[in-house]
């Protein structure tokens, strides 16, 4: 069994250190496509959220008897189950927000981050850690998509979370919520993140300053 | 009339008449130092053995270093008088070069070699040896020794001799000036070469802002058979071989090739005057015709003996105008700056041009904006910029590679025009001469 | 003696960075003057607040990132005045500010500065403009004053007027000309802007082939689907766009090839945006796409070096 320190580790790696948004790069094209609103991306990240905890339980319970052979049609099925659940249960009680997600919520079944998890992390761990790495990876994953998301709805609409916060002068900048908005936006807080890191590392090296990100 | 050109080029310094107006009506007159500083190594290849020691009585002529290898010349001493030094001196090259420095006496006594007999008479196998042992080399900058060149390999046909006589750096006006004044001399030498090489076919080619080198030289090949006069479109470095080929006869030296696989050999104008002053009257390569120009008072153009310094050639010239501060031999635009006006004048160099501190600008370089003038400037067809780029970025010398680097002439056209003021040409040469100098290692 | 020992060349070329952007800018003075007198002091005010913002943003930008400061190249001076002329004179002056802040520090410093954008600044300023407050971008005002003995069509709404390209037939091949037209700043008028086009080529600037094969592109695309091409050329952006913005160094193919299917592409582009498109204009849009494509067209229309024989990929 892991220790409470390993845990601790292995939760703020997805949520910082590996931030699979800001740190991978991995599942770009729902953090471009569904944040329009900061809504949007919380609800795109809760659902993925469930899906990646689902499958990385399951997967990890089943890594000693999924032939390695036949292990990515195999994550593929599980991670299938849970997109349908959540799916139906989103047709079912959000309609509003099932449709603001559109496609991209069936596509949550190629999203590279739940089967990179699986790959990566499920197949070689216990239960309860894998549970915690869903956690801290779908937390990250929704944390990203809320600074996105909300970015472009509080320039492109003026509003957070539906939220008049800028007032009626300003006029919102249309941009923002079209698609190159998702571009620009998410160069830009990539930018942003790499050029702190980028500083972190450097102190670390000069020694100044014992960073433990 | 129809006039020859290559693509690529620029006219540099068109705002200056390319800085020839100066002395561009200036008739050569003969200069004599009162000492002489005579490198060994001012031919390519490798340097000439001294065979003279200091306190020894010399002729005009006289043989005083014997050369090395197959590819050696010469050197002949280009004053009579008393070898004061024989030793090793800093000079523009890399590492120090042996010298010997002869005090003049003024006397000019000769030691002759044979002339051959005249044009037609001389013996053709005995025209190249006679170029040897005369220690001719290219008078356009290059030095490559002539007979060298004029030997053509088993197996290679040259069907064109081609007389340079483009002149198209700025500044210099000294073959301008030699085909005005001694066109027969020219074609002689020509003649000469086309016998010594069996070469049916010879082309004199110079460019159109030299209408009067042009007329001179075209009543001067009268009567001459095989010998054609070409007139080219002004347009620098048309007067580098490989851009004279191309621009002549529509062919190109292969890459890594010599002008020979072109089936090609290029003299210059002032080469071939000095084949005929071996070959007719037995006189060896003591003196060349050099440009000074600049800050001096009276910009000339002067026969100076091999081994004049600077600051002597320049003192006859009636001295500097104001403290230059900046001195090179050649033109501006390929021309290789001296730390001092104590170098001596060598076979290779045909100008000297002093620049006062005004002229002499040192810009500092800023980005690159992309406006594509290197590269339309580039006469190899090249990507300076990009070159440039992988190179300052990544020193990314397999890259370069891949861009052609090696086909760079380094002339200094893209340096020219570039408004970003990159040292484009000399970061492309440094990395062309490693990537080289690997190749010749491995 | 103390001589200066370096590589040569040793005289350059007198033209600098800066004397090329300070063409530009005398390139583009009869264009602004024609602009301020059609337009108004109205605009004057547009084209100073483009101006400023360029240059306030290069210049607290370089310095908070402790980069060179470079403002005395005048480029950000360049994109700034572009994008104004790019605006109608009655905009708001926020957006021009707005404008030339992204240009400069959005495309232009984050992608390394000067030479190093891969789009047209001034261009992605635009765009983005139009798509942020498209409302604000198409209201064009008529001209204030006219230029020449004018027949322009009186009793059309001097606010939210459409370019010619909309309404083709209110306004005689003489305005068009001349200016007399409703558009942005720079664009209305063609003499003004073909007065800067041989001043650039004369000066060696730019060369003539993007800006002719774009034109001539528009030209000859609008008459094959059945447009004026007259109209098609002298109402809208198209020659303001060929000149001054589809020439800008950084964005732009490099070899003969690769420039002339450039402008072929912008051209095409712009005919097709606008006939099958949702936007009424397409030089911008024109542009942009093609400056996307321009490090694959250096890339394919590489030269043959001398003396090397062509690889055949």
């Amino acid at each position: 069994m892991p220790k409470r320190d390993n845990l601790r580790s292995v939760f703020l790696n997805g949520v910082l250190t590996e931030n699979p948004i800001f740190r991978l790069v991995l599942g770009t094209c729902p953090a471009i496509a569904v944040t329009t609103s900061t809504m949007n991306g919380i609800g795109m990240g809760l659902a993925a959220t469930f899906v990646l905890l689902g499958s990385n339980v399951v997967i990890s319970m089943l890594r000693n008897f999924i032939p390695s052979k036949v292990r990515i049609p195999a994550f593929i099925v599980v991670i299938c189950t849970f997109v349908t659940i959540i799916q139906l249960l989103m047709q079912a009680y959000v309609p509003s927000l099932y449709d603001a997600l559109g496609i991209f919520l069936p596509l949550i079944v190629v999203n590279c981050i739940i089967l990179a998890r699986a790959e990566a992390f499920a197949s070689k761990n216990g239960v309860f850690a894998s549970a915690v790495d869903a956690l801290g990876m779908g937390l990250g994953f929704t944390l990203a998509l809320i600074v996105i998301g909300g970015a472009r709805e509080i320039l492109g609409a003026g509003t957070f979370l539906g939220f008049n916060l800028l007032g009626a002068g300003f006029e919102p900048v249309l941009l923002m919520i079209l698609p190159p908005g998702g571009f620009i936006v998410y160069g830009l807080s990539l930018g942003i993140i790499n050029a702190i890191a980028n500083r972190r590392s450097k102190r670390a090296i000069t020694g100044k300053e014992g960073v433990q990100a | 009339m129809r006039k020859f050109t290559f693509g690529g080029g620029i006219h540099p310094l068109s705002d200056m008449h390319e800085g020839k107006a100066e002395t561009r009506g200036r008739e050569v007159i003969a200069f004599a130092p009162d000492q002489v500083v005579i490198p060994m190594d001012m031919h390519l290849g490798a340097p000439s053995v001294p065979t003279v020691a200091k306190g020894d009585t010399v002729l005009l002529g006289q043989v005083i270093a014997t050369p090395t290898g197959a590819r050696g010349i010469p050197v002949h001493a280009s004053v009579s008088g008393t070898v004061s030094d024989v030793g090793m001196r800093q000079l523009v090259g890399r590492a120090p070069s042996m010298c010997v420095v002869i005090d003049n006496d003024h006397r000019d006594e000769w030691v002759k070699l044979t002339p051959l007999g005249t044009v037609e008479t001389a013996p053709a196998d005995q025209i190249i040896p006679a170029i040897q042992q005369a220690g001719i080399c290219g008078l356009g900058g290059a030095c490559f020794p002539t007979h060298a060149k004029m030997t053509i390999p088993e197996g290679k046909v040259v069907d064109t001799l081609i007389i340079n006589g483009a002149e198209c750096e700025t500044f210099l006006t000294a073959d301008f000036r030699l085909m005005l004044e001694t066109p027969d001399r020219v074609v002689q030498g020509t003649r000469l070469a086309m016998r010594g090489m069996n070469v049916p076919r010879a082309i004199i080619a110079i460019e159109d802002n030299k209408p009067e080198a042009i007329d001179t030289m075209r009543e001067a090949i009268k009567g001459q058979s095989g010998i054609e006069l070409a007139v080219m479109k002004t347009k620098y470095p048309q007067g580098g071989e490989k851009y004279l080929i191309s621009s002549l006869l529509k062919r190109e030296v292969p890459s890594g090739g010599l002008p020979l696989d072109a089936h090609v050999v290029v003299l210059n104008v002032g080469t071939a005057a000095v084949i005929s002053d071996a070959i007719l009257d037995g006189k060896p390569l003591t003196t060349r015709i050099v440009t000074v120009t600049g800050a001096v008072k009276t910009p000339s153009n002067l026969r100076v003996r091999i081994g004049t310094s600077i600051q002597d050639a320049v003192a006859f010239c009636g001295g500097y105008t104001e403290p230059p501060a900046r001195i090179f031999f050649g033109g501006s635009m390929s021309g290789i700056a001296v730390p001092d006006d104590t170098m001596p004048i060598t076979k290779a160099n045909n100008g000297v041009v002093a620049l006062t501190e005004k002229q002499a600008v040192l810009y500092e370089e800023s980005p690159c904006i992309r406006c594509g003038r290197c590269v339309r400037a580039c006469p190899a067809r090249l990507n300076p910029f990009q070159l440039k780029a992988v190179l300052d970025v990544n020193d990314d010398l397999v890259e370069a590679e891949r861009l052609h680097i090696a086909e760079c002439c380094v002339c200094g056209a893209c340096s020219y025009v570039c408004p970003a003021r990159r040292t484009l040409s000399s970061t492309i040469k440094a990395a062309r001469d490693v990537i080289a100098a690997r190749r010749m290692a491995r | 003696m103390n001589l200066r020992v370096s590589a040569g060349p040793h005289l350059l070329a007198k033209d600098s960075t800066r004397t090329l952007m300070i063409d530009v800018l005398i390139a583009l003075v009869p264009t602004t003057a024609a602009g301020i007198y059609l337009f108004g002091l109205r605009a004057a005010w547009v084209l100073s607040v483009a101006i400023v913002s360029a240059v306030i943003s290069e210049y607290v930008w370089q310095r908070l990132m402790k980069r060179p400061v470079r403002v005395g190249d005048f480029s950000a001076v360049v994109t700034g005045l572009i994008l104004g002329l790019n605006l109608p004179s009655t905009i708001a002056l926020w957006v021009p500010a707005i404008g030339s802040a992204i240009a400069i520090i959005l495309i232009k410093e984050l992608f390394g500065g000067i030479g190093h954008n891969f789009m047209n600044p001034a261009m992605f300023a635009r765009a983005f403009l139009m798509a942020s407050w498209p409302a604000r971008m198409i209201q064009f005002a008529l001209p204030e004053r006219l230029l020449g003995a004018s027949q322009a069509a009186v009793g059309v709404d001097t606010m939210a007027s459409a370019t010619p390209l909309l309404m083709p037939g209110n306004w005689t091949t003489y305005d068009m000309l001349l200016g007399n037209i409703p558009g942005t700043i720079g664009e209305v008028s063609k003499v003004a802007i073909l007065i800067g086009f041989v001043y650039l080529l004369f000066v060696g600037t730019i060369s003539w082939e993007i800006p002719t094969i774009f034109v001539g592109t528009t030209a000859l695309l609008s008459w094959l689907l059945g447009a004026d091409p007259l109209i098609a050329v002298l109402s809208g952006g198209v020659l303001f766009g060929a000149v001054f913005m589809a020439t800008d160094y950084a964005t732009g193919p490099i070899y003969f090839p690769g420039k002339v299917i450039f402008a072929i592409g912008c051209g095409a582009m712009v005919v097709i945006i606008r006939q099958y498109g949702n936007y009424p204009e397409g030089v911008t849009f024109a542009i942009l796409l093609m400056n996307c494509v321009t490090p694959l067209l250096d890339r394919f229309t590489v030269r043959r070096v001398y003396g090397t024989v062509k690889k055949h990929a």
